[in-house]
């Protein structure tokens, strides 16, 4: 008597002896070319289960099969099964192919080893105890040179067991089989008809280019791309471009091109690949530009152009102004030189500024190169560099004040020595015009800024340098046109205060980097800095008043000078740390509390709500970021515009180093915040650029323009 | 000084591009000439066929997807087909020397004799020139001139990949459908498709 209970049991006993298990688990046959082998990811099957079947061919080498779309010629592999009543195979899941090129014809398919997946649903009123057969019909051309058209017949069966009851793993190549699929792709795809060829746009990071070995796009219809043509791949910045040229059967405006895209990257252990699968419709040529698309094509010349605005721009930026006073008071004492000295300077201060930009830049490009995602002003993300800065600022307070003169120490040395400081001096004021300058970025910049970081190391370098001439600029008309200078009011006791007076701002800009610092290494950190200015105070005095002592007295002030001096510098270094992600978190905690913090994920949270949302990126250390946020965002009537529409505020902190939000940057073609976006209510609503300066009217304008049906489109 | 190569570079990219890009065939575009070894013996030239409908068949006796279509009597019946229309049909074979398909013009004559294939002429362009100016891929595949020059097809044979004669019946010819829509002074319906088949076996 047979107990139909005790039967998962014996089944289960069976297949856990592995003797049986290779028969029940696969059946195969094989041709001159081709073993194929029918598996399936379970031993045994529930009633209603869902499993993965496959046929797996190894091909002996030199010959292959083919992909679902085989290119120039060949044919797709092909199986039929043959299943009980009530009971299906899905679609063919296709691994990631390779091409197969014999001379002008290339084909896409497989070789060595295959296997081709398709999900089974097993009828929920199977019953248990019984016995599931999979019969599959598999047609292939297996090609080396010449083809065979080849057909076989597979089996396997499938005991169906109670629920519960053990099902054993199945073949371990289904496993191995899922592995060689394409994935969904991180990235984002744009494709456009530019002249006679296809231009697949690919979003990614640039770092993940770097990496690169070999990228193919692999269409799933015939006729889609020419299948032999080069795919010709360039890298700008974070965007990768593959031109395809069309093929027989092109795609038409608005047509779907999918395919998968094989990207080869040297790892560890040699040459992986791995298939995205790309699903991009063509654009219509008559859309209108996409902003991030519209500032990275600018052309070199306006970029450059916008560049040197921008730089002259910058000049009237709450971070330079007071340098660029100081240095047209220096101007003023300067009035009696000869035109020939007073250029000299002029040019001794655009050569300071230009290395600085050309340094700056410099070290951009050995960032890019490292794979750093880094942006304008991304050395204010470092608090070491803040603190240093704010001691500078302080230093040069204290000397605007008269607390000390570093000239005074030269005099002695003899007038040839003297001139050429002053022409230092003028050097060095360009450098910290340059410091101070990048934390603030104008408008016109972020344009130029955004082009050049995407742009090769020469461009790029053109366009800082562009932008360093244009902070330069004034200050050398004023130099090289006397009649300009006439324009200047007389010297007198007036400019000793005026002097004094700009003392203010500097200290001023040196409490703002110091909550800078606070808002990037904690309240310790402000301790530290207060105290390293103290230090550099008293270091300051005393070297003033010990300068006119001799040499009994000078030379112990100096020591406690030095030790003064390296206590800031030492006690800045070791006291100040920075735990980086922790602190943006935690400036989150403010009391007024409209907004969250932004992600990636929060935002594609809302966006597919079809809420609207406006997006704030920012970072403490950016001016016209903290005044946009003042006189713009916290006023009454931008909170009621974000309330009347139900708009989501969400702000992205760039204070320190944050990868996402670098990556938004680029992809709006920007290098640096501040960066205002507005998301449209509408899953499919195009995000509106706000203008880097913020009025209340801009901000309910531009929500108010985007509400309005049928605008969202047009933006 | 500088402008000089920059301008002879521009000119000799935008000559090569054009000739490239003139030489890619394209359906109502004029078809590129040839002139080729025919299996009879003598020359064939396709400038002297000028005023009369051209087909041509790119063809591999030993590719199992030709096999079907002249097994099955298919690939005959259109060329009588044909011919009853006055529309010259050629055979082009691009295999090259010692590669599958690859023939001298007595073998390629008697095939169609032992198959019944009543071709024109065939054309054996071991080269792979004439193939690659067409940019043919498979065997078969199928190319129609308008007695004006104008390449008017290009494509496979029908709608069903397969090596199974039992497809043929049962798939769209695009061939027989070509040649109704010239007899009935129309143009073709389905002017570019998708060859199937075995790749052209050319040299390298």
């Amino acid at each position: 008597m047979f107990n139909a209970r005790l039967f998962p049991l014996i089944v289960a006993f069976i297949l856990s002896t592995s003797g049986l298990h290779a028969v029940a688990a696969s059946s195969e046959a094989a041709t001159g070319q081709v073993k194929a082998q029918l598996i399936a990811s379970a031993d045994a099957v529930h009633p209603g289960d869902e499993i993965l079947i496959g046929v797996r061919q190894s091909i002996i080498p030199h010959w292959h099969t083919y992909w679902v779309n085989p290119g120039d010629s060949g044919l797709a592999t092909r199986i039929e099964y043959d299943l009980p009543p009530g009971s299906a195979a899905g679609e063919i899941q296709w691994p990631t192919p390779s091409r197969i090129s014999m001379g002008s014809v290339v084909n896409y398919g497989y070789q060595n080893e295959v296997t081709l997946l398709s999900t089974l649903n097993i009828p929920g009123d199977s019953v248990a105890g019984s016995a599931f057969p999979v019969k599959a019909r598999v047609n292939w051309l297996v090609c080396k040179e010449e083809c065979i058209p080849q057909q076989v017949e597979l089996q396997l069966t499938l005991p169906v067991v109670g629920p519960g009851a053990a099902i054993g793993t199945g073949s371990p190549l289904i496993a191995q089989a899922r592995a060689g699929l394409p994935v969904a792709s991180p990235w984002s795809f744009r494709l456009e008809k530019i002249g006679d060829r296809l231009s697949l746009r690919i979003s990614g990071k640039a770092a993940q280019w770097a990496g690169l070995k070999d990228i193919w796009f692999y269409p799933e219809q015939w006729g889609r791309i020419a299948h032999g043509a080069d795919q010709i791949s360039k890298v700008s910045g974070d965007v990768l471009e593959l031109q395809l040229k069309p093929g027989d059967d092109p795609l038409a405006s608005g047509g779907m091109l999918a395919g998968v895209l094989a990207v080869t990257e040297n790892s560890g252990e040699g040459a992986a690949t791995r298939g995205y699968r790309v699903d991009v419709v063509l654009e219509a040529a008559a859309v209108p530009p996409d902003h991030s698309a519209a500032q990275s094509d600018l052309p070199l010349s306006s970029a450059l152009l916008l560049a040197l605005a921008g730089g002259v721009i910058l000049n009237l930026m709450p971070c330079v102004f007071p340098i660029l006073s100081f240095k047209a008071l220096s101007l003023l004492t300067h009035a009696q030189q000869s035109r020939a000295e007073v250029r000299l300077h002029g040019l001794a201060y655009t050569l300071g500024i230009l290395l600085s930009f050309a340094i700056l830049g410099g070290l951009l490009i050995l960032l890019k190169a490292g794979g750093a995602q880094i942006g304008w002003g991304f050395q204010f993300q470092s608090p070491l560099f803040v603190l240093a800065v704010a001691y500078l600022m302080f230093a040069v307070g204290l000397s605007l004040s008269g607390v000390f003169s570093l000239g005074g120490a030269f005099t002695g040395v003899g007038s040839g020595l003297a001139q050429r400081s002053g022409y230092t001096g003028s050097f060095f004021t360009g450098v910290l015009a340059t410091v101070v300058a990048t934390p603030c970025t104008a408008p016109f910049m972020g344009a130029a800024l955004g082009f050049a970081l995407t742009q090769p190391p020469a461009i790029l370098l053109a366009v800082f340098l562009g932008l360093g001439l244009g902070l330069a600029l004034p200050y050398l008309l004023l130099c090289y046109w006397p009649s300009l200078q006439r324009c200047l009011p007389k010297p007198g006791v007036w400019m000793d205060r005026l002097k004094q007076f700009l003392a203010f701002p500097m200290y001023g800009a040196a409490v703002w980097l110091v909550w800078v610092l606070a808002q990037q290494a904690g309240v310790n950190a402000a301790a530290v800095a207060l105290g390293g200015m103290i230090a550099i105070a008293f270091a300051a005095w005393l070297y003033e008043i010990s300068k006119t002592h001799g040499t009994q007295v000078r030379y112990p002030c100096m020591g406690f000078v030095a030790l003064a001096l390296v206590a800031a510098v030492l006690g800045g270094y070791f006291g100040i740390q920075a735990p980086l992600s922790a602190i943006t978190a935690k400036n989150a905690n403010t009391q007024d509390k409209r907004w969250e913090t932004y992600s990636t994920g929060r935002l594609q949270q809302l966006r597919a709500q079809g809420k609207p949302v406006f997006v704030n990126f920012t970072a403490a250390w950016c001016i016209s970021c903290l005044v946009n946020e003042q006189v713009a965002l916290s006023q009454t009537s931008v909170k009621n515009a974000f309330e009347t529409f139900g708009i989501t505020y969400l702000k992205g902190d760039w204070t320190n180093r944050d990868q996402e939000i670098t990556g938004v940057l680029a992809e709006f073609g920007r290098g640096g915040v501040p960066l205002y976006l507005y998301y449209p209510a509408g899953t499919s609503a195009y995000p509106v650029v706000l203008p880097q300066i913020l009025t209340p009217e801009i901000v309910i304008e531009s929500i108010r323009v985007a509400a309005s049906p049928g605008s969202a489109v047009s933006q | 000084m500088h402008r000089f190569p920059l301008l002879f570079l521009a000119v000799f990219f935008f000559v090569f591009a054009f000739s490239v890009a003139n030489a890619e065939p394209a359906v109502s575009k004029p078809a590129p000439l040839f002139s080729g070894a025919a299996a009879d013996g003598g020359t064939v030239t396709l400038a002297d066929l000028r005023g009369k409908t051209v087909i041509l068949e790119w063809t591999n006796h030993e590719c199992p997807f030709v096999k079907k279509h002249y097994e099955s009597g298919n690939i005959q019946g259109l060329q009588k087909q044909a011919a009853a229309q006055g529309v010259v049909w050629l055979q082009v074979i691009s295999s090259a020397p010692g590669k599958q398909g690859y023939v001298d013009g007595e073998t390629a004559r008697k095939a169609n004799i032992e198959r019944g294939a009543t071709p024109a002429n065939t054309v054996l362009d071991s080269t792979g020139a004439i193939g690659k100016l067409y940019g043919a891929t498979n065997t078969p595949q199928f190319f129609i001139i308008n007695p004006q020059g104008v390449l008017v097809y290009k494509g496979g044979i029908d709608s069903i990949a397969s090596t199974d004669k039992a497809d043929v019946a049962r798939a769209e010819n695009y061939i027989s459908a070509a040649l109704k829509d010239l007899a009935s002074g129309k143009p073709i319906a389905k002017s570019s498709t998708k060859p199937y088949g075995c790749s052209v076996k050319y040299a390298g």
